[in-house]
This record gives structure tokens, sequence and C-alpha cells, in this order.
């Protein structure tokens, strides 16, 4: 009896209660997607993994290769000379192409992960904003995946130096021949990794994700040059291709660098664009 | 504060919430109520902005959710126990969750203190309980200190000393001023928590009012009565609006007449009464009737198990 009494007085006089204190931010947001990035196993993995393929390759290609076959001449399919610096974006890049791969499941993982445990309707309570969440999660994987890139790379161009140059094969790594495609390799990397987070947020899920990016690097351009085999035109759209843009960028044969690297914006921009449409228009 | 006009949801064809007008007042525990498949979930999910209403709109301490500069510090909200990343720990979860609105990871702490999680805070969430994942929900909604909490069956697999601690919890909450937003299918449990029930029916609202209102509009409140001539008093008795039933041999359940009218009829025509007593009617006797004909998954009968209710 006395707490209804005292429920009754106090419920009279009681004054809504007014919440204070710090909202939201994106400098927040890149802080929130740095956390959830780095507070799964699977990053460790899979950013150790891209960086164990690139050195460990950069040291197999530096033992195997000779600049006189390191070369592939895309008309012929044969080998071909090539000078020292060549050489060593050749050794220090070969295992980027396998990164590529592993990047690409992790930009997928890293939304698809949200649908798959009901953690992206947190996410999106937090951040009612959804474009904001999108934006800052693609800064977040591009930033990382740029970050191992470069690490990949210069640790690979550092592993090669030794083996090359007891072969008299030597190259400064400031050297614009060499420099700009090590770069242009890591951008292309990052790049994979922020088109796959606008897949894996078109398709909400893991595997379809992962199958949806793998079939358009790995088997879009062989579907392609197959189909080029039959019809010739088609052999026109091979420079459209993501990872022949992507190469393309760094050894143009087709098209210019700068047209190449249009393409590779394309697919990112279409590929995030409707990421973001979707992600705006559904329900979570 | 949450206001809701004409708050409206379609799927396809099927119109899961339709039309509804609500307030949550805030200073008092609201109960949210109505079987499965009334909308109850869409509904909160729309007030968090989650799903989009196909029509009308609801607003949270004035405004709609995403034009609050600080989410987080408006609503905490349980929506699903399992709206976290399994790989990752509980503190990782919540640092991640704070950080978005700058909140300090001291309040992290405070939250998993509050909830009891201490020792799993480390652990990663894919092997919690159930019980563990309504903490860690209960510890991400408290995160931002918020005014307003809305709590999707937040005693979903606690234990009992759980249960009373959400209680105390939202009762406390509630009388800070917070707006307490709260839905359970435990009947008796809401009857102890909750100040103001809202029952939602096949998408609509069909009772919003005070637990003792609801209780006394939609239960009748009868009487038992022991009586070896339980023939003769129900004949003495029987008139337009009074309900008699045999519940068993010598127990007649009486309503439409208080306990006095029976026992001075009863000495009247000098019928001896080895019992007589009040039956209060629970809020489940009254949510049984509101809801009884609006029970989208109803169980078969007992003897035939062809329907089994379905979970949403």
């Amino acid at each position: 009896m006395s707490t209804q009494t005292h429920q009754t007085t106090q419920s009279a006089s009681l004054a809504p209660f007014v919440s204070t204190g710090s909202g939201l931010s994106f400098s927040g947001l890149l802080k929130s997607e740095t956390i959830k990035l780095w507070s799964l196993r699977s990053t460790y993995w899979t950013f150790s993994l891209v960086v164990v393929a690139a050195l460990g390759l950069a040291v197999a290609m530096s033992f195997a290769l000779s600049p006189e076959t390191a070369g592939f001449d895309p008309a012929t399919g044969a080998a071909m000379a090539v000078d020292n610096a060549q050489m060593y974006v050749i050794v220090s890049t070969t295992g980027l192409g396998l990164g590529q791969m592993i990047v690409a499941v992790l930009g997928v993982l890293s939304i698809s992960g949200e649908y798959s445990t009901g953690m992206i309707k947190s996410t999106l309570t937090a951040v009612p904003d959804r474009l904001a969440a999108l934006w800052a999660k693609v800064i977040v994987v591009f930033g990382f995946t740029f970050l191992v890139g470069l690490f990949s790379v210069l640790g690979s161009f550092l592993v090669a130096t030794p083996i090359l140059g007891s072969q008299d094969v030597t190259a400064s790594l400031f050297d614009v021949d060499v420099i700009m495609p090590l770069l242009g390799n890591v951008l292309f990397l990052a790049l994979i990794a922020v088109f796959s987070v606008g897949i894996g947020t078109i398709v909400r899920s893991s595997a379809g994700g992962i199958a949806t990016v793998l079939g358009i690097i790995l088997l879009l351009p062989t579907v392609v040059s197959l189909f080029s085999l039959l019809v010739e035109w088609v052999a026109d759209m091979m420079p459209f291709m993501l990872t022949v843009a992507g190469s393309e960028m760094i050894a143009p044969t087709m098209v210019e660098s700068w047209q190449a690297l249009l393409i590779v914006l394309a697919w990112v921009a279409v590929s995030l664009g409707m990421a973001a449409l979707l992600l705006k228009r559904r329900d979570a | 504060m949450i206001q809701a006009q004409s708050l409206t949801k379609h799927y396809g064809s099927k119109t899961a919430v339709d039309a509804i007008d609500f307030t949550v007042q805030p200073g008092k525990v609201t109960g949210f109520l109505g079987p499965n498949g009334a909308g109850k979930s869409t509904t909160m999910r729309m007030i968090v902005g989650l799903d989009r209403p196909s029509a009308g709109s609801v607003i949270v301490n004035g405004k709609p959710y995403h034009e609050h500069k600080a989410p987080l510090r408006e609503v905490g909200v349980l929506l699903d126990a399992k709206a976290v990343h399994t790989g990752r720990s509980a503190f990782n979860h919540l640092r991640a969750m704070a950080a978005t609105h700058n909140i300090p990871t001291s309040r992290v702490h405070e939250v998993i203190n509050l909830t009891g999680l201490e020792s799993v805070a480390r652990k990663r969430v894919g092997g919690f309980s159930l019980g563990m994942g309504q903490r860690l929900g209960i510890a991400a909604a408290l995160l931002g200190d918020p005014a307003t909490l809305i709590l999707d069956e937040p005693v979903n697999g606690l234990d009992p000393e759980g249960v009373q601690w959400v209680r105390k919890l939202t009762k406390q909450l509630a009388a800070e001023g917070r707006t307490v937003l709260l839905s359970s299918h435990l009947m008796s449990e809401m009857a102890l928590t909750a100040d103001h029930i809202i029952v939602l029916g096949r998408g609509r609202v069909i009772a919003d009012a005070s637990v003792a209102d609801i209780i006394a509009s939609a239960a009748q409140n009868t009487v038992r009565v022991r009586t070896p001539h339980s023939a003769a008093l129900a004949a003495l008795l029987a008139q337009d609006d009074v309900t008699i039933t045999n519940v068993e041999q010598d127990v007649l359940e009486i309503s439409g007449l208080t306990v006095t009218e029976i026992g001075d009829r009863a000495v009247a025509a000098q019928i001896s009464l080895h019992e007589l007593s009040a039956v209060n009617a629970s809020l489940e006797d009254a949510y049984m009737k509101l809801t009884q004909n609006e029970v989208e998954y109803r169980t078969g009968d007992a003897s035939s198990h062809t329907e089994v209710e379905v979970a949403r």
C-alpha cells in the first residue's frame, strides 16, 4: 500500500528524462568500423594470408625467373624479356593476384557477416543514416587493405632485392618504373576490396557475395575470352573486365592506363552505387 | 515518448501493422502484448527505422528516429538478442557501438558490470547462452543512457534472478522519467512490471489502458462457492446477468454477483456455505479474452497436435 502511494506522488511530479552527451560523428563511425574490422579473427588471417602470399611468391619467383623470360607477350602467349625494373615489379606483385581474391572475400564478409549474424540491426539502429555507415565501412576497408597491400609489395621488393641482386639484376624502389606499378597494384587491391563490400551489401549473403565477386574476378574474363574465339567483337570487351582493366592500369597493352583506371573505378562505382541505393531502400 | 499515427506496414499482400495509433508515455512501463504475428516486433522495428512504414508515421522523443543527432542516447533498443556478430567479444561489440557516438569506454565497463557480464565480456558472443545474449542486448540498449527504452522479450531465456532484475531495472528506469516499452508473453511477469498495457491483435490496437482497467474491462471477477447444496444455490441465484459454472462436485463459480450478495441470499435461504471467496481475474485472463479472436497461430486441441504455434 505504501509503495503505491509513493509511486503516485512520484509520477505526479515526474519530469520526462532528457538525454545528454555526445552524438554521432563521422570520425566516430570510422572508429567504430575500425574496431569492428580488427575485433574479428578472420581479419587477421585474411590480411596475414595476403602478406604471406606476396612475400612467398616474391621469394619463389626471384629464384625461378630471369629477366630474359619473365615477361609474357599477350598476343602470342610466349615468354619475353623484361628490363630490370619490370622484373622487380613482376616478382613483387604476382602474389597480390592471390591477394585480390583474399581481400575480395574479406570485403564481402565485412558486410555479409553483419547480415548473417544480425549485427546489421545493431549497426543501423546506432547509425540510422545508412549511407554514412556504408561509407565509413568502405573507407576503413579501403584504408587497411591499402596499407596491407603496401606492406606486401614493399616487403616483397625488399626480400627480392638480395636474390635478384645476386644475379646482377638491380633496380631502385624510387624508380618511377618501379614505384608507380607497385602503387598501382596496391590501389587495385584496395579497390577490389571495396568493390566487394558493395557486392556483399547488394547480395547480403556470404556465400552469394563471395561467389559473385570471384565470378566477376575469375570466371568472367575466361568466359569472355572463350566467346571471343567464336564471336570476334567480344574480344573488344576484354579490357572492360575488372581484372583485365586492373592489369591494364599498370601495364597497358589494349587501352591507356588512365582508361583502364576509369574502367576499374566504374566497376567500383556501380557496385557501391547499387549497394547504397538498396541499403537505403530496403528494410534491414 | 513514442507516438505512432496511422502506422502501417504491408509485406506483400499481408498487412502486418494496420494503421495503428498509440502513445507510449514517459515515466511508466508500458507493456506491449499480443499473439505471435500481431505486429509487435514490426512496430518496434519501425520505431527505430529498421523497417520503413508503408503509411503513417512514428516519432520518438519528438522526432522521427533517423533525425536524432544521437540516436543511441534517445532510444536504447533490444530487438533480438542475436543482433551481434558471433565472432566478436561482448566487450568489442559494445566498444564498436559506443564509438559511433563517442561514448567513452568507461560507460562500456559500466553497462557490462550493470548486466553482470564481467566474467564473459572478453569471450566471443557465439558461445553465449540465450540468457547471456539477452544481458548483452540489454547492455547495448543501456549504452547511451537513453531517454526511451524498447525491449522486445527481454526476459526470454533469463533465469529467475535475471527476470526479477529486469523487472526492477525497467521500473527504476521508468521512475527516472524515461519511456519504457516492453513486450513479453509472460503475463504474470507483465502484470508485475507494467503500469500501462497496449494489446495488438492482427496488426490493430485492441486495448490501450492501465493494467487495472484492462483487467476490469475484459475479465469478470468471479466468486467461488463451496456448498453441499450446490443445485439449490444455483437455482436460487439464477438470473439473466449471472453466470454459474459447476466447476466440480459442490463447487460453483459465479460471476455477476458480489460475495456479499451471495452470502446474504444463502443465509436468507438457509443454505450452508463451506467456502465463499472472491477470485480476482488476472491479466492473463483479460489478455486471453481480449485476444481470443485475434490469434493468428492457434494451437490445436491438446489431443490432436495438428496445428502448432508458430514462433515469428
